[in-house]
């Protein structure tokens, strides 16, 4: 065997020991106690479902893609809608991506509130969610979105849906890809809107 | 040697896996992007890429309707689109052109953030389907009563038209499916409207750069009156399905 180690195992090595520091340092904290330390539980709940107020969304169980889009659009401003400029982001500033990964990933590993099971007397929202192309990418009862960085919706806040759908259509929230749903967003008027978040909050 | 490639292995995925946020779609999906309208090199339908294969693959219309079953959520089972233009008329529309646009949303040569997750091949298949499924929707019957504009300068409109468009989008709006001019007869108006806008501005980037040059002097009247003279030419009757038509493929 040969002992000298070739030149391209050095580089490796290097790069695998500056990128494992990285690691290192991420793993400092596991996602729930971040959760816990910097007081996400205090808006969103211990259990990341029971939020403090209406309006606030529930977490636990969400896509994990979708969450880490969000943090970092949180982070970076380019989320900036309804009350998370002066709730949230102070919040989120503080911690670093790969602790964003943990809490996204987190969250993403508890229950869904929702097992997508409909509610026993479908208000007049499902069937808008059927027509106005909500299904096409957030899935039956909202329990299949057809990419990892879309949410689930099933069992969310009503409040919460409610303002998304309205800030999406205004522009006020132009993040991530909240712009593949702001074309269709005129189909819909705010009563509408808000039949939809009621269907959609009642799935259990 | 082998255990500390082991732990290379370990480390770098970890790390990777910590730093790049996961955000692409299934395996498969990088599809090479090509240049868009606007920059260095850029050459209209160049017709490489998955667009040279899906044009050499034999369409198979059972897999077609198989795959339409997704388009359908939006540009319903009829494919006849939303009147009110949200959705385009997909309907009766020439196969290559079919082909064309969907290898450009893929390759992200024409910007369609809507569609483009469901257009991807971990949803609906590789460049066989998208033979198939431009097939399916070349073989729909179209909507007799697509959305219109107001009516008020159609004179207008037929003279711009016929001193215009007439060349490469044919007499009646038929389009050309070897040259991949896309089919406007009967298109909703709306839509029309939308993607002629975003032409002329540049904001469609696999747009024919002839046709950005030559619409440049069209005023804002000129536009409405132009495209509501063609959305208003009836297609053929072979092209067209009856008034309330319900696509039994999707009963």
């Amino acid at each position: 065997m040969n002992r000298t180690p070739k030149k391209s195992y050095l580089l490796l090595a290097g790069l695998a020991l500056s990128l494992s520091l990285i690691a290192t340092a991420a793993f400092s904290a596991d996602g729930k106690t971040l959760y816990e330390d910097k007081g996400c539980t205090g808006c969103h709940g211990e259990d990341a479902k029971t939020p403090l107020e209406k309006g606030y969304p529930r977490l636990a169980g969400q896509n994990g893609g979708y969450l880490l889009q969000q943090l970092m659009d949180i982070k970076s401003g380019a989320r900036k809608n309804g009350k998370i400029p002066d709730t949230m982001k102070p919040v989120i500033d503080e911690l670093s991506e790969p602790e964003l990964k943990l809490l996204a990933d987190y969250l993403a590993s508890l229950k869904w509130v929702s097992q997508g099971t409909p509610p026993e007397v479908a208000p007049p929202g499902k069937k808008l969610y059927l027509t106005k192309s909500c299904v096409a990418c957030h899935g039956k009862e909202g329990m299949k979105p057809i990419m990892k960085t879309y949410p689930f919706l099933a069992g969310q806040d009503r409040t919460y849906l409610l303002a998304q759908m309205k800030d999406i259509g205004s522009k006020a929230r132009e993040n991530g890809l909240s712009n593949s749903m702001q074309p269709v967003m005129h189909l819909v008027n705010k009563k509408e809107m808000d039949a939809i978040a009621k269907y959609l909050s009642l799935v259990k | 040697m082998k255990k500390l490639s082991g732990l290379l292995a370990v480390s770098l995925s970890t790390s990777l896996a910590l730093a790049l946020p996961s955000l692409a779609a299934g395996p498969g999906d990088n599809i090479k992007q090509g240049k868009s309208l606007g920059e260095a090199g850029y050459e209209w339908n160049k017709g490489d890429g998955e667009e040279a294969e899906a044009l050499k693959a034999k369409p198979d219309l059972k897999n077609g309707r198989d795959v339409y079953e997704v388009c359908s959520a939006c540009h319903m089972p009829e494919g006849w689109g939303l009147t009110d233009g949200t959705f385009p008329q997909l309907a009766g529309q020439h196969f290559k052109v079919i082909i064309k646009q969907m290898s450009d949303i893929r390759a992200k040569n024409r910007d369609n953030p809507t569609m483009y997750p469901f257009a991807l091949p971990s949803q609906i298949g590789g460049p066989q389907a998208i033979a198939d499924v431009a097939a399916y929707i070349q073989s729909l019957k179209m909507n007799p009563k697509p959305g219109l504009g107001d009516g008020k300068d159609l004179a207008l409109g037929e003279k711009l038209y016929k001193e215009n468009c007439v060349r490469c989008h044919g007499e009646h709006g038929e389009g050309d499916n070897e040259k991949f001019f896309p089919r406007l007869e009967g298109q909703h108006y709306n839509y029309l409207l939308r993607q002629y806008q975003w032409i002329k501005e540049g904001k469609r980037r696999n747009a024919n750069p002839d046709m950005v040059k030559q619409i440049q002097t069209f005023t804002d009247r000129d536009t409405k009156a132009v495209l509501d003279y063609v959305s208003r030419i009836k297609p053929p009757k072979d092209k067209l399905a009856p008034v309330g038509w319900k696509n039994p493929d999707f009963k």
